[in-house]
């Protein structure tokens, strides 16, 4: 498995079978977790056919702001008939978001019908992540009609007026943060990040180059990636004041008009770029495990070849060694 | 096999064979102590004079011989930050597992990646030209293993960050 799924493979497996014509209804109580301190919580309060689907995100307050229960409501309310909407002071206790399915109610005639709420459902973490990155891409699209993009000016300097443009900021995990920033002519996603490991830091450095280097290579419809280790980049030097101690890492994403083209294309942009530090750190974690286990089969040849140095002499050899001339043995004293 | 690296190894096999002529002798320090007298280097005239053969100024050996062992301690070639983490990880990974490996010593001496000490009972349980082999064998394979694994590191991450990249299509 290369690339994370971004759905909650748990929860869809829950929905799926709930969904499923011959469900026996049992009580639930399941404390799933999933990346970046997200927490969710499937139970059954009330009646066994009805599931309560509750979501805890560390910076949902980030989120809140940059219209994310509108935006899970234009997704959710479709679904209205049996599929009710719990936010604010309504959620569960100790959690942000809830969502209420009576199992009883679903009108849901076709199968497709019902994948389709399967993973809306399991997607809700991407849902509630997507809203400050849509608000941003209309942003993008409203600099880009006042002022656009001049075409030789793709890969130069920022125009004047949109560096006044406000960052996004979202607080995903303890230290580490993304922004998202609009232009005129492009959108950029900055994720600042901690290695608490040396080795992982040495390591990222190797990936990061690569991550740099791919599109120049080769893809080059990917987005731009600029890597700085200790520099805080320019568009978030407003929000962002000191590195301290230098830890932080910041990746910047170059999203161009080509990501952000079709509504397709936008949310295929976002659930990517919101996994990229999953990614990230997954990856630098293998490749640890790799060179572990390769070291481990290393390991094992040497100690091969120091064996081979080993004079075999076993018991048996003793005694067939110490024989008297007439071919009678010694017997060991025991 | 690079130009340099062959007459380095047999030097260093060449001095090996030399320094591996080990008797039992008890410590005239302690009655009925037997050490490796490398190690506590109380009595003087048992201590030979110790030999450093450099390939250059990143990769050497230091070979003490004395009348009962011989510490031999490698430095193993490390050009940048990566190589670095590499053979501090495999070292650390050997010498914990230096219960397996008999000569292996646990800590490395002062200044160099990994150390062997052979001991006149190690001698007598093992072929002294299989123990000079193993030695030589070690030190190629080293250099082979961590620049194969930095190989597959950048081999790795760039594989990583293509198939992330071309998601965006």
């Amino acid at each position: 498995m290369l690339l994370l799924q971004p759905e909650n493979l748990l929860i869809q497996k829950t929905f799926t079978k709930a969904f499923a014509s011959d469900y026996e209804p049992v009580s639930l109580d399941r404390i799933i977790t999933d990346y970046d301190f997200t927490a969710y919580h499937i139970s059954t309060p009330k009646e066994k056919t009805a599931i309560l689907l509750s979501l805890n995100i560390k910076c949902w307050d980030d989120l809140v702001q940059h219209g994310t229960l509108d935006l899970l409501e234009s997704i959710y309310s479709k679904y209205s008939t049996f599929l009710s909407i719990l936010s604010g002071d309504n959620a569960e206790p100790g959690y942000n978001y809830s969502l209420y399915v009576d199992l009883s109610k679903v009108s849901l005639k076709t199968a497709e019908e019902k994948s389709a709420l399967i993973s809306e459902l399991s997607l809700l973490k991407r849902n509630c992540f997507a809203a400050p990155f849509l608000k941003t891409f209309a942003r993008y699209e409203v600099l880009a009609k006042e002022q656009p993009a001049d075409p030789n000016n793709i890969y130069g300097e920022e125009a004047r007026k949109s560096s006044k443009e406000p960052v996004i900021t979202l607080h995903y995990r303890d230290n580490e943060s993304i922004f998202i920033k609009p232009s005129n002519d492009r959108v950029t996603v900055i994720f600042s990040t901690i290695f608490s490991d040396e080795t992982d830091k040495v390591f990222s450095k190797v990936f990061l180059q690569e991550f740099s280097d791919a599109r120049r290579r080769s893809i080059q419809k990917a987005p731009q990636v600029i890597n700085s280790h200790h520099e805080i980049p320019l568009e978030i030097q407003s929000v962002e004041k000191e590195n301290k101690d230098k830890k932080k890492t910041y990746i910047t994403f170059v999203l161009f008009p080509r990501h952000l083209s079709t509504e397709e294309v936008k949310w295929n942009t976002i659930t990517q770029i919101e996994l990229f530090r999953s990614y990230f750190h997954y990856h630098i974690k293998i490749v640890k495990c790799y060179l572990h286990q390769r070291m481990r089969f290393r390991v094992q040849s040497f100690t091969k070849i120091l064996n081979r140095a080993r004079r075999d002499v076993s018991d048996e050899e003793l005694r067939a060694e110490r024989k008297t001339a007439s071919g009678r043995r010694f017997e060991a004293l025991s | 096999m690079s130009q340099s690296l062959k007459p380095y190894l047999t030097a260093v096999r060449h001095s090996l064979n030399v320094a591996l002529c080990l008797q039992d002798f008890p410590s005239q320090v302690v009655e009925r102590h037997n050490y490796p007298e490398i190690e506590s280097k109380k009595t003087a005239e048992v201590l030979l004079n110790p030999m450093k053969i450099s390939r250059n100024e990143k990769e050497y050996v230091l070979i003490e011989p004395s009348i009962n062992s011989v510490r031999v301690s490698i430095k193993i070639k490390q050009s940048d930050e990566i190589e670095n983490i590499l053979v501090d990880k495999f070292t650390r990974f050997l010498t914990k597992r230096a219960d397996n490996f008999f000569i292996l010593r646990r800590v490395p001496v002062d200044g160099y990646d990994i150390s062997f000490l052979v001991t006149n009972y190690h001698n007598e349980s093992m072929l002294k030209n299989k123990l000079v082999d193993f030695v030589i064998e070690f030190m190629e394979d080293v250099d082979k293993e961590i620049s194969e694994m930095k190989l597959f590191l950048n081999a790795r991450a760039r594989y990583v960050a293509e198939v992330y990249l071309n998601t965006f299509d």
